[in-house]
């Protein structure tokens, strides 16, 4: 025991170790209380970066980065039972790393910890933000399977609605004309390497700032922050009922890190990882491109707004979200920092978390994607096997009606539900409509044969709360 | 190689150094930013020098520049033989009166004893040197390259013209002969010097001089030149007050710390440039070729089928991402459509409907007619097309880039 103590002061004299780790682990933090809970946010999102950099590595030692043999070294790595878990432990931890920035930022704002002389940190938080996105999206794409084939057509087409540079841009990020050999190696670096080297250095910095400014204490209504003597006043609270971060407070983020851990290796060995789709082969149409859960907000709100704003919410949406979260310290960097004396902090909040919960729930429906699979409807729905009805439900499957609309439980949200069309439209008005065609419902003109047109009609008549007596 | 570096990458390291050392020297010493003017203190050879010179560099840089900004207009203006010789004619006599000056400018600082030569440094010297090099290899172009006014718009153009667009090609200038070669890099070694020397009067040339009234520098009372000569000799060699910050210490330091920054930029951008131009560079166009899909006969006249076709030239470890599909539709005997796969909204793949005759897409509900019209939903423009044709009973398709809506 002896010979390691002076083996360690040999060591830490040589090398200054506890000089430069010292102050990190020893910092006076001040006294938070039950309130100190709220604050592992940040360190739970390390502790999920940390497990991607783990397991990202295991995984890169055995990922072919090639268009052409990524999907057979995936499938090579899940059928290893060790290598299944670590590719549900990756996904798991990429997962709980969007979950939990998204939970510390919005920490960060209710306690208006944003505020000075905590600048920076906001504005290194908001970058990582961006980075921890845009790796998670990288890395969905990583899964070269179709949907990770056509989530690279899908980037390619959203960097293209950027004005000027749309075009170029599109082909850059495709490495090329096409979808082929080169693009996947680029989504490879920018994924394995430069994103993850921009996170560390911002990660760097955002550490750093903690150890300069001292980490900010807990709200109390009433008290504002003035710039002017926050630090005199931080310092003296400090000195007055400072404790070091180690072990006092870092206990929690301890729990909290390990918690994290457990959770996602629970999660991977239990659920396992993300099915592999069909092979990334552009000739096999029969696709539904489908974003991992936390982009499936982002598909469900470009699904949903009107056509014209969707050049313009897909190139200035990012811009002015997090053009608003640069600008918010340097607009209000002093005043209350209590959630309570900020209603409008607690609205923002509450309105972004319904609107992202809204639009996901809706995305994971998707009413507005044609149920290309839905089967042609049964006899029991029908209500007879022959006869114009029956062969009307036929041409109701072939023309593709039921991809759109729904008939007692079976087809498509796109379109109006037809289980009771018969009680509210004429024959006339729905050949009208037929003919016609909407916004969203192509014309059927010169589609359908008379016979065809007169058996739909007669099927559709026939979806009546109660059946004629016919 | 070395050509791809030269001609590819040097240009961008002297610009960006030029411009980034030019605007540190004008922040931090902004009264040297000037042509540092020998004029007070020998006057008759300047005037031989400077006016031939800068009368003839003025002129040949200008044509260097026009024509190289507007070959098309130069080609046309210079298409008549006549027009060609007076072109020629002129710039080599305006070369030859610029060597001349130069040479005077240099003379004037060679005497060890003269007034100019004091108040000469190193950096004046490398300049001198590399602007003799430059307009004596340049007129050895003119003279021995004949006729250069022309082919220079088949060859430096285009490459000034990709350098511009950041898409560097330098297959235009990669065989001419070595010297033409030197003349064309060296250009952009002495566009390098501009921060460290005093070239950079070019940005502060005093144009207002044209039109502003005389001024006439009168000598209260001429002094000797010894006297002169003592004076400049005290002042750049001899105060060196005991203070704890003399003055050359912190020229020295000026020095020092701008070579620091500039020198430690070419060495990052001599990594930086290759690799972002290596980035980048994937996006070089390949050809596009024809590809084909099958015999007429196979397709039936009035329906849609999906074919497939290989990339143009794909990577080998490209696998099944090389392929592309596309919808081809037989509209008659020797009509067809390819349709792309990838649906106008946001490029998902677009499934065909035979019995209903419609294309949709299954990501936001995006429907089209067998023609390729929008039917409904969001796509903002109808399906993109193929070139199609018809070779040898084959039904081919011209590969295109992935239709990117913007």
């Amino acid at each position: 025991m002896k010979l390691l103590k002076r083996i360690w002061l040999w060591f830490d004299d040589l090398t200054g170790t506890s000089e430069l780790f010292g102050p990190a682990l020893f910092h006076p933090v001040p006294r938070a209380r039950r309130s100190r809970w709220f604050y592992v946010f940040g360190s739970a999102t390390l502790t999920a970066f940390l497990i991607q950099i783990i397991t990202g590595t295991a995984l890169a030692s055995a990922y072919v980065t090639s268009s052409g043999e990524a999907y057979s070294s995936l499938q090579f790595i899940t059928a290893n039972s060790i290598g299944g878990v670590i590719r549900g432990i990756h996904y798991f931890g990429a997962s709980a790393m969007v979950l939990l920035i998204g939970i510390h930022t919005i920490r960060v704002y209710l306690m208006a910890a944003y505020k000075y002389p905590r600048i920076m940190s906001w504005l290194s938080g908001s970058i990582l933000l961006a980075l921890t996105l845009l790796t998670a999206f990288t890395g969905q794409l990583l899964r070269w399977d179709q949907i990770g084939f056509w989530t690279a057509v899908v980037a390619a087409e959203q960097a293209g609605r950027i004005p000027f540079i749309g075009d170029w841009l599109g082909h850059f990020v495709l490495a090329g004309d096409t979808v082929g050999g080169a693009t996947l190696s680029r989504f490879f670096a920018a994924h394995v390497f430069f994103l993850p080297a921009c996170i560390f250095l911002l990660l760097g910095l955002h550490l750093y700032l903690v150890i300069r400014n001292g980490i900010s204490e807990p709200p109390q209504s009433g008290r504002r922050v003035n710039p002017k003597t926050y630090r005199h006043w931080y310092h003296a609270l400090l000195a007055r009922e400072g404790r070091p971060f180690w072990p006092y407070a870092a206990w929690h983020d301890v729990v909290a890190g390990v918690l994290v851990i457990v959770g996602v290796v629970v999660l991977a060995i239990t659920v396992g990882p993300p099915a592999l789709g069909k092979p990334p082969d552009p000739t096999i149409i029969e696709a539904s491109p489908r974003p991992d859960w936390y982009f499936m907000w982002y598909f469900a709100l470009l699904s949903v707004i009107p056509k014209w704003t969707e050049r313009w919410v897909i190139f200035l949406g990012p811009l002015i979200f997090w053009g608003i979260l640069f600008i918010l310290p340097f607009a209000a960097p002093r005043g209350e920092r209590s959630p309570l004396r900020r209603p409008w902090a607690i609205m923002a909040v509450i309105f972004a978390v319904v609107m992202i919960g809204h639009f996901w729930t809706l995305g994971l429906v998707a009413p507005w994607s044609p149920r290309l699979a839905t089967p042609p409807l049964p006899a029991e729905v029908v209500g007879t096997t022959s006869g114009p009805v029956a062969i009307g439900a036929g041409v109701f499957y072939e023309k593709g009606c039921q991809f759109c609309h729904m008939v007692s439980g079976y087809g498509g949200l796109r379109g109006p539900d037809l289980t009771y069309a018969g009680d509210r439209m004429t024959a006339a008005q729905m050949k009208t409509r037929i003919f016609s065609g909407a916004a969203n419902m192509p014309s059927y003109t010169g589609n359908l044969t008379p016979d065809e047109l007169n058996d739909l009609l007669a099927f559709l008549e026939s979806r009546r709360h109660r059946r004629p007596l016919i | 190689m070395i050509k791809t570096f030269l001609f590819a990458a040097f240009p961008y390291i002297a610009i960006v150094l030029a411009v980034l050392g030019g605007l540190y020297r004008y922040f931090s010493h902004r009264f040297t930013y000037s042509s540092i003017s020998s004029q007070l203190l020998e006057n008759r050879w300047l005037f031989w020098g400077s006016v031939p010179w800068h009368y003839g560099i003025i002129l040949i840089l200008l044509a260097h520049l026009g024509t190289g900004l507007f070959p098309f207009f130069a080609a046309s203006v210079l298409g008549n033989p006549v027009t060609l010789v007076v072109f020629e004619l002129i710039g080599m006599a305006l070369a030859l009166f610029t060597i001349f000056g130069l040479i005077v400018l240099i003379v004037r600082r060679l005497p060890l004893d003269s007034l100019a030569r004091s108040v000469t440094s190193k950096m004046d010297w490398i300049l001198l040197l590399f602007l003799l090099t430059q307009v004596t290899t340049g007129f050895a172009v003119a003279l021995f390259g004949r006729w250069g006014s022309l082919w220079y718009l088949r060859t430096a153009a285009p490459w000034f013209w990709s350098l511009f667009e950041f898409q560097p090609e330098i297959s235009s200038v990669a065989s001419l002969p070595g010297w033409v070669q030197f003349h064309m890099i060296f250009g952009w070694a002495v566009i390098l010097l501009f921060p460290f020397t005093r070239l950079v009067h070019i940005f502060t040339v005093p144009i207002t001089y044209l039109w502003r009234p005389y001024q006439v520098v009168i000598w209260n009372r001429a002094p000797s030149r010894r006297q002169l000569l003592a004076a400049t000799q005290t002042q750049t060699a001899g105060s060196d007050p005991p203070g704890d910050d003399p003055p050359q210490e912190d020229d020295r330091r000026h020095f020092l710390s701008l070579f620091g920054i500039v020198f430690g930029a070419f060495g990052v951008l001599l990594v930086a440039v290759p690799s972002a131009w290596f980035l980048i560079g994937g996006l070089r166009k390949p050809p596009r070729v024809w590809r084909s899909v099958g015999n007429v006969d196979s397709f039936k006249i009035g329906t849609t089928v999906k074919v497939a076709f290989l990339d143009p030239s794909p990577l080998p470890w490209a696998g099944v991402t090389a392929r592309t599909a596309a919808w081809l539709r037989r509209e008659s005997a020797d009509r067809f459509i390819a349709f792309s796969v990838d649906c106008t909204h946001l490029g998902c793949p677009v499934r065909w409907l035979p019995e209903a005759d419609l294309f949709m897409c299954p990501c936001h509900g995006g429907v089209y007619y067998g023609s390729g019209k929008v039917a409904s939903g969001p796509p903002p423009r109808p399906l993109v097309t193929y070139p199609v044709r018809i070779r040898n009973g084959a039904v081919e398709i011209l590969t295109s880039p992935l239709p990117i809506t913007s």
